[in-house]
C-alpha cells in the first residue's frame, strides 16, 4: 500500500480528532491517567498490597488536621533516623561510620560509662497507635568485653521506658532489632497488662521526648554499629487519602488502581474486539450457514443476563484477574461482530473485493488482505467504546468481592470501604476518589470513542 | 409475513435461547473443575440426606441421563434445595420476588416517564440548555458506575444526613398499622429508587431526544405542519407516535439489563430480592441456590425479550398489519 | 381585480455557520383565482424553499428577510402564528410535498389523517370528519373502505393520490405542489398528474406546481416562473415563455429538454453548474455560464422587465437579442 497516503492521512486525522473539543478533553484525561499509571512508583513509596499497618486502621488523610476535631491527632510518622539526626551524648562518636559499613553510624563505648545517642522528639498531639521500630545492628568487642545495650523513650516528666534491652558478651554479628508496641515482652518489661497499649501509656504526655540509645560496656571499649533506625508509628492521620481498615496506604491503592483499571479495559476490550472482527468478517463474507450461526449466537449472547452470569462465572472460576478479564471479553464482543458484518457486506459488493475473487484469491487471503484493513478503522472506534463497558464490568465485580483480593483495583477499594466501615466512619476521601477515577476514565473513552466515530464512521461521513 | 407467523417465529427463537440457558446453566456447575458432587451437595450433609440427594438428581447416572432429569426438574419448577437454608429454592425465590419487582418496577417507571418527557421537551427545543443537560445526562448513565452512585447517595443521605435508612427492605420490626407500614415501605424505597432513576433517566431522555428530532425531520411531520396541527399535536400525535414502537420495545429490552442490575442495587442496599440472594448464594457456595436464581433471572430476561418482540409488533402497524417488510 | 397570491421582493435566508445562503433573494409573483403556475429550475435553485416560505414553516435556520406576501390581499408574513396555523395552512393554502411518499405518517390509518385536517379547522365531529375523508379518498378513486388502512398497505400510486385528497380536505384556495410526481413511475405520473387536473378543474383551484421537469408544468399550467439562484428570471405566460424563451437560462433549459411536439433536435444541457448561494456571483447571477454575457451583465444585475409584452418577464441585458435565436417552432 501507498506508505506516504497513510501519513498523509494519519496527521489528517489526528488534526481532524483534536479539532474536536470532546476528543481533546478526552485525550487530556485519559493522559493524565496514564501518566499516574505509569509514574504510580513515583507518585507513593508504599506498596498497594503488602504495606500494611502504615497507619491505625481507618486513618484520616493528613490534610483532615485542618478540621475541626481533629488538631490533636497524631500524624503517621514514617521515617528512618540515619547518623544526622541522632546527637551523640556522651561516648566517643565514630562518624567513620563509611569504614564500618555504608550507611551505618557507630560509636565506641568508654568501658565503665554510659554511651548515648539521643533524638529529641517534640510530641504534642494525642497518643498514636502502634509503634514500630526496626534496625540492624552489630557489636565489635574484645571476648572479655560485656556489653548491654538499650532502646529506650525518655518522657516529658523524665520517666524512662527502657523499650529493649540486651547483654552481650564479645562481638556480635549484625542482627535485626525490631521493637513493636504490641510485643508482649516489650509489656512485661515495662510493667503493663497485655491489654494496656504501650503507645497509649508511653505517649499519654505532650512535650519533650528523648528517644536514647544506650551503651555501657566493662572490660575493653566496644564498637556498636547501627544502621538508620526505621520509625514507623502508627497515626491517625496519614498520607494524601488517609488509611484502609489494615493500616494500607488509600493513596497508593488509588494510584496503583490506575494500572490496573487501563489494563484491565484495554485487554479486555481487545480480546472483545478481536473475536468480535473475526466472527464479523466471517459472517458478512462467508454467509449462509456460518453467518446464520454466529448472528443466532450473538443473539442468545445478548438474551443472557451479563451480570449474573458473570457473577456466577468469576466465582467458579476463580478470582483470579484473567479470568475476570476473559469473562468480560466473552460476553463483549457481539456489537464489535454486529458492526464489521455489516460494513464486510458492504465492502464485499465493491469492486476491488470482486475483482480479486475473480482473479483467485483465495477466502481467507481475501478477507485478511482486502476486508480486514477497511474494517480496522471502524472497528478502532468500536474498541475505544468496549473499554469503558470492560472497566465498568470489572469494578463491579470487584466492588461486589468477586475480584482478585491480590490486585489493586478501584472496586476492590470501594468493597473494602463498605465492607469495612468507612461508611459509619463518614470516610468520603475513601469512596469518592475511587469511583470518580472509574467515572473519569470510563469518561475519557468515551468522548476518544464518540469522536472516533464521529470522524470514522461512514455512516456519519454521509450525513455530513 | 402475518402477525402469526411473526409470533411463531418469536416463540421459536425464545425457546432456542431457553435451550442455549438450561444448558449453560447445567454444564457450568458441572463441567467446571472439580467433583460435582461436592459442589451440588453440601459435604456438611449426613449421609442419608446426600442419597437422597443423589436420587433426587440422579448423580449416579451418566451425564446425559442427568441432563434430562435436570430438564425434568426444572419443568416442574424444582429448583432443588438450599444449602444454607435447607428450604426449596424455589419458595426463597418467590418470597424474594415481589420485593425485586416493586423496586424495578417503581423505579422503571419513574425514570421512563422523567426520560421520555425531558427527551420530548429537548426535541421541540432545539440548541436550548435542555439538550446539553440531556446529552451530559445520557453521557452520566454511560459513564458513572451505578454501585458508585448509590454509594455516594448512601453515604449523604444515610450517614452524613441520616435521613433515609441505610439498609434494608423495611424495618424490623415492622410497625403496626396498614398505613405505618405502608409508609416504612415507601421510606425504605425512595433511595434505591432514585439512585436508578437519577442515573437512568438520562439514556430514555437521549433516546427520546434523538428519536424525535430524527422524527420531527421526516416530510411527514411538514405535512403535519402545514395542515395546521397544533405544535402539540404535531409533537405528541405524529412525531411521537411514530417513534413509539421503537421505544416501547427498548422498554422491554432494558428490562434484562435491569434484572441484571439488580443484584448490586439490592446488595448496596440490603435489599431483600432475588439478584441479592444470587450474590449471597455466590459468595456463600450455595450451588442450587445460585443455580436457581440464575435460571429465574434468565427466564425472566427471555420473557421480557419475547414480549419486547411481540409489543413491537403490537404497536407498529407495519408488523402487526402484515404487508409490509416486517423484521 | 385582486390577485388571489402576491408576492412581492420575497427574502428567504438560511443561517449557516459560514454566513446566509440566500436561497430565495427577491422574488416577486403573482397567482390569480383559478390560475395554475409553475415555479420551475434547477435542483438548488431555491424553488422547494419557496414553498415553505408560502406556508411559514421554514427550518429553525431558515429566516424571512425582506419582501411580503398577500393573501387575497391580506398580509400573511406579520400576521400571528396562532391565526395563520388556524387560518391559512391546509384551510386556505394546502401542500402536496416532495416525495410525497413520504408524506404520510406511516403509524397512523391513512384516513385519520386525513380527518384530523378537517377536525382542526372546521366545527366538524368526528363521525363528519370521517365521512368526508372517505368521499375525498373516493373522489380520487380510492375505495373509502380502506379509511383505516396504513401508509405501508398502499402502492406508490395511491399515497400520492391519498395525499392529494388530503390535500383537498379543507377545500383550500391555493395548491402548493412541489414535486408532486418525482418519486412515481411514468404511467403513473400521468395518472396522478390527470386527477390533480380534474380536480383543480372542478374545484377551481389555483395551484402553484414546483418541478423541475418542465414537461410537467407544461401540461398543467397556465404560467411559469424560471426561477435561477434564488431569483425569477423569467415569468409569464406558459405559452409565451415555452415558445419564446428570452433568457438564456430558459432557453437552456428549454432546450434540454425534449419537446414531443417538435421536430428532433438534439438535446443541450446547460455547461456550468449552478452558483453558491451563500456568496453569488455578482451582476447577473447566470452570467458565469451564460455565453452571452459581457461586462455589464457581470457588474449590474438585470431587472425582472417587461419586454414580452402580454406579461411576459425577464431578467436579462441581453433579453433582445436572444428574441429571434429563441423562436422554437
Amino acid at each position: 500500500m501507498k506508505k506516504r497516503g497513510f501519513w498523509v492521512n494519519a496527521t489528517k486525522f489526528c488534526r481532524e480528532f483534536i479539532s474536536k473539543p470532546q476528543g481533546r478533553l478526552g485525550l487530556i484525561i485519559l493522559g493524565l491517567f496514564i501518566f499516574v499509571a505509569v509514574a504510580a512508583p513515583i507518585l507513593t513509596p508504599y506498596d498497594p498490597i503488602d504495606d500494611l499497618y502504615l497507619a491505625e486502621g481507618m486513618a484520616k488523610p493528613a490534610w483532615a488536621k485542618v478540621l475541626p476535631g481533629n488538631s490533636k491527632l497524631p500524624v503517621t510518622v514514617h521515617t528512618r533516623l540515619g547518623f544526622n539526626e541522632w546527637q551523640v551524648a556522651s561516648g566517643e562518636d565514630l562518624h567513620n561510620a563509611e569504614e564500618i559499613k555504608e550507611n551505618a553510624f557507630a560509636i565506641k563505648t568508654t568501658p565503665g560509662e554510659f554511651s548515648k545517642l539521643v533524638h529529641d522528639v517534640n510530641y504534642k498531639t494525642d497518643p498514636p497507635g502502634n509503634f514500630h521500630f526496626e534496625t540492624r545492628y552489630s557489636i565489635d568487642a574484645s571476648e572479655e568485653t560485656t556489653t548491654v545495650l538499650a532502646f529506650v523513650i525518655v518522657d516529658p516528666n523524665g520517666k524512662e521506658w527502657r523499650l529493649w534491652e540486651k547483654k552481650i558478651f564479645g562481638s556480635l554479628k549484625p542482627q535485626d532489632l525490631l521493637i513493636d508496641s504490641r510485643q508482649l515482652d516489650l509489656k512485661t518489661r515495662l510493667g503493663l497488662t497485655i491489654f494496656d497499649e504501650a503507645s497509649k501509656v508511653i505517649f499519654a504526655k505532650k512535650g519533650q521526648y528523648k528517644v536514647l540509645l544506650r551503651a555501657y560496656s566493662e572490660g575493653e571499649p566496644a564498637i556498636i554499629t547501627m544502621e538508620p533506625v526505621a520509625v514507623n508509628i502508627q497515626g491517625k492521620l496519614h498520607g494524601v487519602l488517609g488509611a484502609d481498615h489494615m493500616g494500607g496506604d488509600l493513596w497508593s491503592q488509588l494510584i496503583y488502581g490506575a494500572r490496573i483499571s487501563l489494563i484491565i479495559g484495554i485487554v479486555a476490550a481487545l480480546i472483545a474486539v478481536f473475536i468480535g472482527t473475526a466472527i464479523g468478517i466471517a459472517s458478512g463474507y462467508i454467509g449462509g450457514f456460518v453467518d446464520e450461526f454466529f448472528m443466532r449466537l450473538a443473539d442468545v449472547m445478548l438474551s443472557i443476563p451479563t451480570m449474573p452470569v458473570l457473577i456466577i462465572l468469576s466465582s467458579l472460576i476463580g478470582k483470579n484477574i484473567w479470568n475476570v478479564v476473559i469473562l468480560i471479553a466473552l460476553f463483549s464482543w457481539t456489537s464489535t461482530a454486529r458492526i464489521v458484518r455489516s460494513q464486510t457486506l458492504t465492502l464485499k459488493e465493491r469492486a476491488f473485493v470482486e475483482a480479486a475473487r475473480a482473479s483467485g484469491a483465495s477466502k481467507t487471503y481475501t478477507m485478511l488482505v482486502h476486508i480486514l484493513p477497511n474494517v480496522i478503522p471502524l472497528v478502532f472506534a468500536a474498541l475505544v467504546l468496549l473499554i469503558p463497558g470492560a472497566i465498568l464490568y470489572e469494578a463491579t465485580l470487584s466492588f461486589l468481592g468477586l475480584g482478585d483480593p491480590t490486585t489493586p483495583t478501584w472496586g476492590r477499594m470501594l468493597h473494602n470501604a463498605r465492607s469495612f466501615g468507612a461508611f459509619t466512619m463518614r470516610a468520603w476521601w475513601w469512596i469518592l476518589p475511587p469511583g470518580l477515577a472509574i467515572t473519569l476514565l470510563s469518561l475519557s473513552f468515551v468522548f476518544i470513542g464518540n469522536t472516533l466515530d464521529e470522524i470514522l464512521n461512514p455512516r456519519n461521513k454521509e450525513r455530513a | 409475513m402475518n402477525f402469526s407467523s411473526y409470533i411463531l417465529r418469536r416463540v421459536v427463537y425464545a425457546l432456542i435461547v431457553l435451550v442455549v440457558i438450561v444448558t449453560i446453566n447445567f454444564f457450568i456447575f458441572r463441567v467446571m473443575p472439580g467433583d460435582p458432587v461436592r459442589m451440588i451437595i453440601d459435604p456438611k450433609w449426613t449421609p442419608e440426606m446426600k442419597a437422597a440427594l443423589y436420587e433426587q438428581y440422579g448423580l449416579t447416572k451418566p451425564l446425559h441421563e442427568q441432563f434430562f432429569i435436570y430438564l425434568k426438574s426444572l419443568l416442574t419448577l424444582d429448583l432443588g434445595l438450599s444449602f444454607t437454608s435447607s428450604r426449596p429454592v424455589m419458595d426463597e425465590l418467590l418470597e424474594r420476588l415481589p420485593n425485586t419487582v416493586l423496586l424495578l418496577g417503581i423505579a422503571l417507571f419513574i425514570e421512563i416517564l422523567i426520560g421520555i418527557s425531558i427527551g420530548i421537551f429537548a426535541a421541540s427545543k432545539r440548541g436550548s440548555s435542555i439538550e446539553s443537560f440531556v446529552t451530559g445526562a445520557g453521557l452520566f448513565t454511560h459513564a458513572v458506575p451505578t454501585f458508585f452512585l448509590q454509594l455516594v447517595l448512601l453515604l449523604i443521605f444515610g450517614f452524613v444526613i441520616p435521613i433515609f435508612p441505610i439498609r434494608g427492605t423495611m424495618a424490623a420490626p415492622p410497625p403496626v398499622g396498614g398505613w405505618a407500614q405502608f409508609l416504612d415501605r415507601v421510606h425504605h424505597l425512595i433511595l434505591p429508587v432514585f439512585s436508578l432513576v437519577v442515573i437512568n433517566f438520562g439514556s430514555w431522555a437521549l433516546y427520546t431526544r434523538n428519536a424525535m428530532v430524527e422524527a420531527l425531520g421526516q416530510d411527514y411531520i411538514i405535512t403535519a405542519r402545514a395542515k395546521g396541527l397544533t405544535k402539540k399535536r404535531v409533537l405528541r400525535h405524529h412525531a411521537f407516535r411514530s417513534i413509539l414502537p421503537p421505544i416501547v420495545t427498548l422498554i422491554f429490552l432494558s428490562l434484562p439489563s435491569i434484572i441484571s442490575g439488580a443484584v448490586v442495587t439490592e446488595t448496596i442496599f440490603s435489599w431483600y430480592g432475588v439478584g441479592r440472594y444470587l450474590l449471597d448464594a455466590t459468595m456463600k457456595q450455595d450451588y442450587p441456590a445460585a443455580q436457581g436464581a440464575f435460571y429465574f433471572i434468565a427466564l425472566a430476561t427471555i420473557i421480557c425479550n419475547f414480549v419486547a418482540d411481540i409489543v413491537y409488533g403490537l404497536v407498529d402497524p407495519r408488523i402487526r398489519v402484515g404487508g409490509g417488510e416486517g423484521k | 381585480m385582486m390577485a388571489l397570491l402576491e408576492v412581492n421582493n420575497l427574502k428567504m435566508y438560511y443561517s449557516v455557520r459560514r454566513g446566509d445562503v440566500k436561497a430565495v433573494d427577491g422574488v416577486s409573483f403573482e397567482i390569480e383565482k383559478g390560475e395554475s403556475m409553475g415555479l420551475a429550475g434547477e435542483s438548488g435553485c431555491g424553488k422547494s424553499s419557496m414553498a415553505t416560505t408560502l406556508l411559514r414553516l421554514l427550518p429553525n435556520n431558515g429566516r424571512i428577510v425582506d419582501g411580503s406576501i398577500k393573501f387575497n390581499g391580506q398580509e400573511i408574513l406579520t400576521m400571528p402564528e396562532e391565526q395563520f396555523r388556524k387560518e391559512y395552512r391546509w384551510q386556505k393554502m394546502s401542500i402536496i410535498f416532495q416525495g410525497a411518499m413520504n408524506a404520510l405518517n406511516p403509524v397512523l390509518r391513512i384516513g385519520d389523517q386525513i380527518a384530523e385536517a378537517i377536525i382542526t379547522h372546521e366545527n366538524a365531529s368526528k363521525a363528519e370528519a370521517k365521512k368526508r375523508a372517505g368521499d375525498l379518498l373516493e373522489m380520487v378513486g380510492i375505495n373509502s373502505a380502506r379509511y383505516r388502512n396504513y401508509p405501508h398497505e398502499f402502492s406508490g400510486g395511491m399515497k400520492q393520490r391519498a395525499v392529494i385528497a388530503m390535500a383537498l380536505a379543507c377545500n383550500p384556495d391555493l395548491i402548493i405542489a412541489d414535486e408532486p410526481t418525482t418519486a412515481l413511475d411514468v404511467m403513473v405520473q400521468a395518472q396522478v398528474l390527470e386527477a390533480i387536473q380534474d380536480l383543480r378543474k372542478k374545484m377551481g383551484l389555483s395551484m402553484m406546481l414546483i418541478s423541475h421537469d418542465l414537461s410537467v408544468i407544461a401540461q398543467t399550467c397556465d404560467k411559469v416562473a424560471i426561477m435561477y439562484a434564488g431569483r425569477i428570471v423569467e415569468y409569464g405566460p406558459a405559452k409565451m415563455v415555452y415558445n419564446a424563451p428570452m433568457h438564456p437560462y430558459a432557453y437552456g433549459l428549454l432546450s434540454s429538454f425534449p419537446d414531443i411536439k417538435a421536430p428532433k433536435s438534439p438535446v443541450q444541457s446547460i455547461p456550468g453548474s449552478p452558483p453558491n448561494l451563500l456568496e453569488p456571483p455578482s451582476g447577473c447571477r447566470f452570467s458565469p455560464r451564460c455565453p452571452l454575457a459581457d461586462a455589464k451583465c457581470r457588474t449590474v444585475e438585470p431587472e425582472l422587465e417587461h419586454l414580452g409584452g402580454n406579461g411576459h418577464l425577464v431578467a436579462c441585458h441581453k433579453a433582445g437579442q436572444l428574441g429571434k435565436v429563441g423562436e422554437r417552432a
